[in-house]
Order: structure tokens, then sequence, then C-alpha cells
């Protein structure tokens, strides 16, 4: 697979820079702490694209910055060629935790975005019904989060966040939280329900098998401060098998060749 | 041949999210439990009362500490009396005005600057500063600036309350988690919509909370200053029982006072049941007696 020319644009990260200011210490004046060194990169629309990289190189800040929520020290970040300014109310965000609001039932979580977009009550409901369906928690619809488990909090927080269908969705180590069983289940929920209607997918994760499992391309950063190491196309067909990943031919010959450019990153072999 | 097992419904990986997880206690039904719940809260009272009933006179002068039967006598009296009904509306509504009027300027200056750092950072110290002057020692400067009538019972009442309301919904406000608040805006809410869907929601534990610590302080505030003067309420009955060595007046007064306060909070229980249904693990009902 080579990269298509003629993918447009969904979302574009351009000479990013960022460093956060470390308060002063004990014996130690306050200084700028470098975090991202250099990072440009094109997210194709419609593609699931997952980003990699060992903890504290700020794979989430980069999702903050999309999200508007955080403004890079330097470089620009733009969706489909417009610079992100203000808080980003086109994307979706699925944070690490279900972040799910306590006060609400789980029909309320879900509808509350459409709710927030005047979207007319019957056509709400209609929505949510049907996602709740697809995931499995039709039954749960009057049930508060904490009645909930790690699971369905988790398929209520996608959903929550695909009912406006936005046309890119950020995910913050959606799975990280989640028992190796529950986690296989939501990828196979949320591969369902990508290949639906295919918005454009970021998904950062630390985990290699999820993101080749799960993604067209896997872009890999290095240690802070951070740059992009690679941007490795996933190689597999579709539908994917996220029980047994490592059935599918040519998912080892990808994983190796993945974990050859990562291990420098997290392995120190200078030691 | 039927396989060993059914398993129509357990795929080879079980969902462990498939069982709802619902804590409803088992209610009503065991009447036995039923009666234990009723009753036995009840027992202590009953044994001091019993007590009290038994050594008063015996072990120490009934002038002094009155008795149970008396008190209940001079309560049935009083009920017939229409002074003891007058004092009762002059105390309640000095009560429901302290009160309401200390948490509602409680609870919208506690989110004001909750809500808004820049108030809060020149604000803060200043309520901070307010809130260590004995409010009980104000009380006589009240009558002067409030007058002898009801104003200043209902501004000392008032302050107790507004204090406790304030910083209660300052912290539930400022505690409330930021994520929460940029998901929101991320789903589109502008700030009215925050205020109703994150802010209030998220608050009202607290408010409650507040709300319930409150009750009893609004009662001492009136009280105290109706102790220090006035013309009529229950505090000032209470106050003259007290200066003619009328021990079971005293005890009636303050017995109308308790049955006043554990009807307030057991309808601020009721409340708070109703409203914060949505929390997980509470102890509903341990306390709200």
């Amino acid at each position: 697979m080579t990269m298509d020319a003629d993918i447009p644009v969904a979302l574009e990260f351009r000479d990013i820079r960022h460093s956060f200011a470390a308060p002063p210490a004990k014996g130690r004046p306050g200084r700028v702490v470098p975090v991202i060194a250099d990072i440009s990169l094109s997210v194709g629309a419609g593609r699931f694209t997952a980003v990699v990289g060992p903890s504290g190189c700020g794979k989430s800040t980069l999702l903050q910055f999309a999200a508007g929520l955080l403004r890079p020290s330097g470089g620009t970040v733009s969706q489909f060629g417009a610079p992100i300014t203000g808080v980003n109310d086109r994307i979706g965000f699925v944070p690490q935790q279900a972040m799910l609001f306590p006060w609400y039932t789980l029909r309320q979580n879900v509808e509350l975005p459409l709710l927030l977009r005047d979207v007319p009550a019957a056509e709400r409901r209609a929505r949510c019904d049907l996602l709740l369906r697809q995931v499995g928690l039709a039954g749960f619809e009057d049930h508060f989060p904490h009645q909930l488990s790690g699971g369905m909090q988790k398929r209520a927080s996608i959903i929550r966040t695909l009912i406006y269908e936005p046309d890119i969705v950020l995910m913050d180590e959606p799975f990280g939280a989640l028992d190796a069983q529950t986690r296989l289940l939501m990828h196979a929920d949320l591969l369902r329900l990508w290949e639906r209607r295919r918005s454009t997918i970021l998904f950062v994760t630390h985990d290699l098998v999820e993101a080749i499992t799960l993604a067209d391309n896997v872009v890999l950063l290095s240690r802070r401060p951070t740059v992009v190491k690679a941007d490795f196309q996933v190689p597999l067909p579709r539908p994917r098998d996220v029980f047994e990943p490592f059935k599918m031919p040519g998912f080892t010959a990808a994983y190796e060749e993945v974990w050859r450019i990562f291990r420098t990153e997290v392995v120190d072999d200078a030691a | 041949m039927t396989p060993p097992e059914v398993g129509s419904t357990s795929s080879p990986i079980t969902p462990p999210e498939a069982v709802p997880v619902d804590r409803v206690p088992p209610r009503g039904r065991d009447w036995r439990g039923t009666i234990g719940r009723v009753v036995v809260p009840f027992l202590p009272a009953l044994v001091f009362l019993a007590f009290w009933e038994w050594a008063s006179g015996r072990l120490i002068r009934e002038l002094y500490v009155s008795r149970p039967s008396a008190i209940a006598a001079r309560l049935v009296e009083l009920g017939a009396s229409a002074e003891l009904w007058h004092n009762l509306a002059v105390t309640g509504e000095e009560l429901v005005l302290g009160y309401g009027i200390g948490v509602l300027l409680g609870a919208a200056t506690g989110y004001a600057l909750g809500r808004s750092p820049g108030l809060a950072r020149v604000f803060e110290p200043y309520v901070m500063a307010f809130y260590s002057v004995p409010k009980i020692a104000l009380a006589p400067l009240f009558i002067i600036w409030f007058g002898i009538g009801i104003g200043s019972k209902v501004a000392l009442a008032g302050l107790m309350v507004f204090f406790l309301i304030f910083f209660n919904v300052f912290m539930g406000v400022r505690a409330i988690d930021r994520q929460l608040i940029d998901l929101a805006r991320i789903m589109g809410a502008g700030q009215t919509q925050l205020t109703r869907h994150v802010y209030l929601p998220a608050s009202t534990p607290f408010l409650i909370m507040g709300m319930r610590m409150a009750l009893p302080y609004s009662v001492i505030g009136v009280i105290v200053g109706e102790f220090t003067a006035s013309t009529e309420g229950l505090g000032l009955f209470i106050h003259e029982a007290s200066a003619s060595y009328d021990p079971a007046g005293v005890f009636a007064g303050i017995a109308i006072l308790l049955g006043f306060v554990l009807a307030a909070n057991f309808a601020a229980g009721r409340l708070e049941a109703r409203l914060l249904r949505w929390q997980p693990t509470r102890d509903r009902g341990a306390v709200s007696l």
C-alpha cells in the first residue's frame, strides 16, 4: 500500500512544537520543558489512524490541540484546511475514562450532544435507540452510570460521541483501563460501528497490537522531545479479526516491522 | 443429541458486563427488618426518658431538671394556649426567612465565586475573614442595626446559614472535573447549557449537604437573637421560663425546637434522596431521621 495522494486531509498538524513550564522546585528554578520538538502529520479523511508513542511523548497532547482545548507553543492544527482556534465542537472526543455525566441516565447521556445541538426529541430518541441496540445496551436506558459496568460505560461513551456524527473522532487511549477480554469486545464493536460510517478516527494508544489490529496507518512517535519516527501503512484487509489478530496473514510481519522501529524508543539499548 | 452444555448465551468470551448491576437493597416484605429499622432508633431515647423520669426527685431535685411527664403535661397545656402558637409562628417566620435568605445568597455567592477564579481570588480572603468572626458575638449589634423585631433574628440566622452554604457550594463548583466541562463544550454546550447540564447538577450534592448542616445553625441564630432581645418568639418563651425557675417550660420549649429540627431534617433527607438518586453508594436514611 502506498500513501494515497488523492485522499483529502481531514486533520493536519504542521510543524507542531510544544513545551510546558515546570514550576520551580526545591533548589531549582522554574524551567521550560520541551515536549514536542517537531511534529507534522496529515490525517486522511475517512481513515483510521493510530498514534503510538512512549509514555510522556505528548501523544494525548496532540488530541488536546485538535480538540482546541490547548494551543501548541508553535505550529498550526487545521481541520479540512481551516485552522482550529477555539474549542472544536465539530469533532468527537472519547476520553481515557468513560466520563459519562453521573447525574444523567444512560439515555440522557447518549442524547445530550443532540440536545445541545437542538435536535428534536423524537429524532434524539430514535438515534439513541438505534445506537444502544447496536452496542447491546438496549434495556439499560434508565440506569445511571454508576449502575453500569466499566465496559458498558465505555460503550456509552463511544456512542455518545458517534451519535452526532462528527467528521473526526479523537480517541485518547479509550480502552486502556479495561480488562483484556472487554477490550477485545470493544475493538470488535468499534470497528463494526466505524465500518458503517467511515468517519476519520485519530486513535492514541501505547499498545502496538491494538494499533495494528484497528488502524489503516500507525504513526510512531519518538521519545520526548518528540518527532514522528514513521507513518506505517498497515497492509491488512478488512474486516479484521480482532480476537486473534496474530492469525491474520501479514500481521506478524507488520508487527515485527513496527516493533523494529519502535523498540529503540521504548527499550534503552544503550544501557 | 443435546450438547453437554447449552451455552446459547455464552460466547467463548463471556462479556463481563452482561450482568446488570443494580444495587437495590431488599425492601419491605421482611416485617422483622422493618420493625427493627423503625423501633430500634427510638430505644436509646426511651431508655433515657425512662431514666430521667425515675431519677427526677430521687437522684436529682425535680426543681433542677423537671421530669418528662411534667414536660409532656406542659406541652399539652401549651398546645391549648394561644401564646405558644403565636410564639411558634413568630419563630417559624424568622427561621424560614433567615434560612431561605441565607441559602439563596450563600448559593449564589458560592456559585459565582466558584465559577470565576478572578472573583474568587479577590473575595475569598474576605469571606474567609468574616467566616472566622463569631457571629453570636454580633447579636447585640444586630439588635441595634436591625431592631428588636424579627429583622435582627432573620439577619443573624441568615448570616450563619450563608457561610455554610457558601463554602459548600464554592467547594462543590471548584471540585467539578475539568474534563466533564471540556467534553460538554466539545459536544456543543454554550455557557448557559454548561450551567444547566454540568455546573448545577454537579454542585447539587454540595448544596444539599450545606443545607442540612445549616438547619441547626439557623435555629441557633434565631434563638440566640431572641434571647438577646425580643418581645415575642419561642426563644423568649424559653428565656422567660428559665428566668422564672420553670424547668418544665424550658424543656417544653426545647422539645418543640427539637421536633422542628428533626422534622426539617427528615424533609431534607427526602429531598436529598429524590434529587441525588444518581449518586452511587450512599447511606440513605442513616442520618436522615
